[in-house]
Parts: structure tokens; sequence; C-alpha cells
């Protein structure tokens, strides 16, 4: 694959070497001088001086033939206009654009950037993993898909312990596919007579859309007993 | 009374609220500095804010909300671009009109729908009328 | 200076490579060194590096020839070496690396740019990044 970084942080780097090591062929682009030559340095002449937002640099940068465009400059809006021109002077298959700002996330996929990435998301995901803020934490979500992977802790209270799952409403396409319970083996892809305790931890592959499908799951599993 | 919003209030956008104003027109001008507010004429009847153009928020406080034109006049193309796009695309702006340098990135914009204007375009062709008229 | 077994001269078609040559060859003669030419083509980034550039590919190929025969009427055996490569620069330290050669003999013409003396991008490169010894051969300027 040929893929075209804009930016020259030290995420870009750490990118383009993860990149370089599977054998792809990577640019990175950026219009300060200093940070580029860090670049060379570290990697090699895979860079390119010049403004990302720029038809001319991107047109002498091959973007035409990129599989893949990632703009993550630090500024939003230049991350935006980055991808955008990507995507319709050059038709670039799939961009992805860092978003710093969360507020900004609707309007980037509004304007087809096909893929935003978050830091602000990604942290505060790995912290509610850690802290039980909420019983469901989202592990995966594919959007292409509409698929999710949670888990779930059920509390003490729900209504769903000691019930088995057959006997609740779990959305119409999901699966429990793991039961962690403390002090035994975990259960993979445990049948459906199964019978749930409290501080059981499961792990539930879904479909639908994200906001309707956590509710629901946490309606039907850690809602508590009326 | 027809509503505008600016964002940006450098000379160019300071001029136009202004005169928009004196014209009737309920103008609101945004801009970031408050050192770029100031020096709006005292006569201005119009509104000026601080904000960010690019911000939902600021937009609404503006009034963008009902607004029938949006004018996107910052130094900086891809913060008029995003700025115009928001109030395209989210707002529903009618008239949406952004001021871009470079004259191929405001082709791409305005085959993507924003009414684009390049002063680069306009000055080269305003200098070179003015030497041929000689 | 010690002997050098190994020499490479990078060439690239202007009037500068047959100074080069000839240098490397008197240099060589002493020593009984080896000579690589070098020839980069470099790839726009629109094009993959693997591409196939064919006038380039001949352009090179001729200039390679032409170097060749230089040599040959001093009665000095080279190798060539035709290389793809995005840059020119990294392309003659990478393969100075991998040659492991002990000096570098580059031809410069006399060149101006927006009206002042300009060495170009390769040259000042390689001096900074070799490993290797450098010989530059400046031509006189050009006669008016």
């Amino acid at each position: 694959m040929y893929v075209i970084i804009v930016g020259s942080g030290r995420l870009s780097r750490s990118l383009a070497k993860a990149l370089l090591d599977e054998e792809h062929e990577v640019l990175i682009i950026d219009k300060d001088e200093a940070k580029v030559s860090a670049i060379e340095e570290e990697l090699g002449s895979i860079y390119l001086l010049g403004d990302g937002c720029e038809v001319d640099v991107l047109e002498e940068a091959g973007t035409d033939r990129a599989d893949v465009f990632i703009a993550v400059t630090g500024h939003d809006e230049d991350n935006l206009v980055a991808c955008q021109v990507a995507k319709h002077k050059f038709n670039v298959p799939r961009t992805i654009a860092q978003v710093t700002d969360t507020k900004n996330e609707h309007l980037f996929k509004m304007l087809e950037v096909d893929v935003t990435v978050t830091s602000f998301d990604i942290i505060l995901e790995h912290i509610k993993r850690e802290i039980p803020i909420h019983p469901l934490t989202r592990l995966a979500f594919f959007p292409d898909t509409e698929v999710e992977v949670v888990e779930l802790k059920i509390p003490s209270d729900a209504a769903s312990v000691n019930k088995r799952i057959d006997e609740l409403s779990l959305p119409s396409e999901s699966c429990v596919s793991l039961i962690v319970r403390s002090g035994e083996d975990a259960k993979i892809m445990p049948s459906s007579d199964f019978t749930l305790q409290a501080e059981d931890k499961l792990v539930i592959i879904a479909r639908g859309t994200q906001s309707d499908l956590e509710k629901n799951l946490c309606d039907t599993f850690t809602t508590p007993e009326k | 009374m027809m509503k505008v919003v600016i964002v940006g209030c450098g000379r160019v956008g300071a001029q136009l609220a202004t005169m928009l104003a004196a014209e009737n027109y309920d103008v609101t001008i945004l801009d970031i500095n408050p050192h770029s507010l100031s020096k709006l004429v005292p006569t201005f009847q119009g509104t000026a804010l601080l904000g960010d153009g690019t911000d939902e928020d600021s937009l609404r406080k503006a009034g963008i909300e009902g607004a029938e034109a949006f004018i996107a006049l910052t130094g900086e193309d891809n913060h008029n671009i995003m700025a115009a796009q928001i109030a395209k695309h989210i707002f529903k702006i009618p008239r949406v009109i952004c001021r871009i340098y470079d004259s191929q990135r405001g082709e791409i914009y305005q085959d993507l729908g924003l009414e684009t204007v390049s002063p680069t375009i306009t000055f080269v062709q305003s200098f070179k009328d003015k030497l041929q008229q000689g | 200076m010690k002997p050098t077994s190994r020499i490479l001269v990078p060439v690239c078609g202007n009037s500068a490579d047959r100074e080069a040559v000839e240098m490397a060859c008197r240099l060589a003669k002493g020593n009984k060194s080896e000579i690589h030419l070098l020839y980069v083509i470099q790839v726009k980034r629109s094009l993959p590096l693997d591409a196939r550039m064919e006038p380039e590919t001949q352009k090179g190929e001729t200039v390679l020839y032409a170097a060749e025969s230089i040599a040959e009427e001093l009665g000095q055996e080279v190798k060539t070496d035709l290389v793809q490569a995005r840059e020119v620069g990294p392309a003659i330290i990478e393969e100075a690396r991998e040659r492991g050669v002990e000096l570098t003999v580059m031809g410069v013409n006399y060149k101006r740019r927006f009206g002042e003396f300009d060495l170009g991008e390769v040259v000042p490169y390689v001096l900074k990044n070799a490993h290797c010894r450098i010989f530059l051969v400046r031509q006189p300027f050009p006669v008016k």
C-alpha cells in the first residue's frame, strides 16, 4: 500500500515506522523544515516539504495513487481540508483524520472523511475500562458494518442476576461470546441456558446503531430489579 | 431585515460589516481577537462578538440559526473553509460565501458547493487591467 | 592519503562527467582500484519506485556507456550501476555504503540560479552525509 501522512509529529513518525516495517510505501508531508529533517534522520528520505492542503504539493506526492491518506497535523481545519482535497481532487479511497475537538467529529463524517480518530475518545475509553464509571465499555466498533463489541459487568442489584441468558431479551442480532466469573474458567460461547450471577463480566457482539444498542444492552443486563 | 453573519474582523470583514449595517442589514461579526473587533468604527450599527467561527456554540450565540447569509473572511483559508462548511451543512444557511486565497483550493470547494472568492485572482486581474488601461 | 581500493563516480550526463571520470581513473591507476560508475534515475512520487522508466533508462544507459568509454580510453576497467530512487543524494550515499567505497568523485558544473552561484541539492547532501572521502571537480567558468 502507498500511505501518505500529513503532519510530522511523534504520532506520524511512529505510524510511518510501523508501516515501513510492514513494507508499505510511506510519505510524510510537512511544511516545517526542522520537523522534516528530524524525519530524515530517523527514517530516511520519505518526506516532502510542503503544505499538505495544496493541490501542487499533493500532486508531487503522487496522491492519486495513494491507497490511504492520513491527516494528523494537530489542527482540525487543516486535517479536514487535506482529507477533502485528497478525496475530491485525487480520489483517494480511504481518508483518515485526527480530530482534536470532539465536537467536530460529526462535521468530518458529514463531509465524507472516511475515518475520524479522536485521542480524547481513546483515552476516555481506556480510563473507563479501568474505572467502573459505567457498566458498559465499548471494546470495538466497526462503523461500516454497525457491529460493536462491548464488555458488561452485571451489577449485584440487576434484574438479570440468576436469569438464564435465554430468559433475557437480547437485541435481535447479538450474542454473548464470553463470560468471565472470578475464580472460575472463562466460558467462551456459553450455552443459552447459562445462568448469570452478580459481578459476571460479559463480552457481547451485537449489530445496530451505536447509541440504541448500548441503551438496549444496559436495559437488558444492568437495570436494577424492581 | 436580512440577517448576515460575518466571521473574521480584518480590514475587509470590518469594512463589509460596516457597509452592510449602514444599508440596514442585520449584521453580526465574529472574531477570536478582541483587538480586531476594536477596529470597528464607533458608528457600526451591528453586533460584534468574540468567538471562533469554527465553533458551533459561538456561531449559535451569534444567531446563525435564522441567518440568510454567512461570509467567512478570516486570514486563514482552511479556517474559512471549515467555518463555511459548518454554516452550509450543519446550519443550512442559504448563502455561504468564503474567501480562499489559494485559487486551486478555491476551485475544489466551488465544485463542492461553496461560493468562493479568490482575492489572488481578483487582484491579479485588477492590476493587469490597471496597467493595460495605461 | 591511504590507497583507495574502491571509487564511486556518480554521473548525470552533463559536461562535468568527463573530468570526474578522468580524475577517478588517474587516482585509480596508482592503487589498482575498482571504479563504480553510478547513474540515478529519479522517480517522481506519482509513480511507484519500480515503475518502468523507458526514456530515462535509455538516457542512463547512454550516459553510463559514454563514461565507461572515457575510462576505457585511459585503460581503466569500470563497473556500472543504474538505479531508480526518489532522491539522488540519498541514493548515492546508499550506493557508497553498500559498495564500501573509500572515495566518491563528483563533477560539478559552474551554475547560477536566480543570479547566484548554485551547487544544487545533491552535492551539499552528499558532502554532509557521506561516510567516505569526497573529491569535487568543479569545471572552470563557462567561456563567454
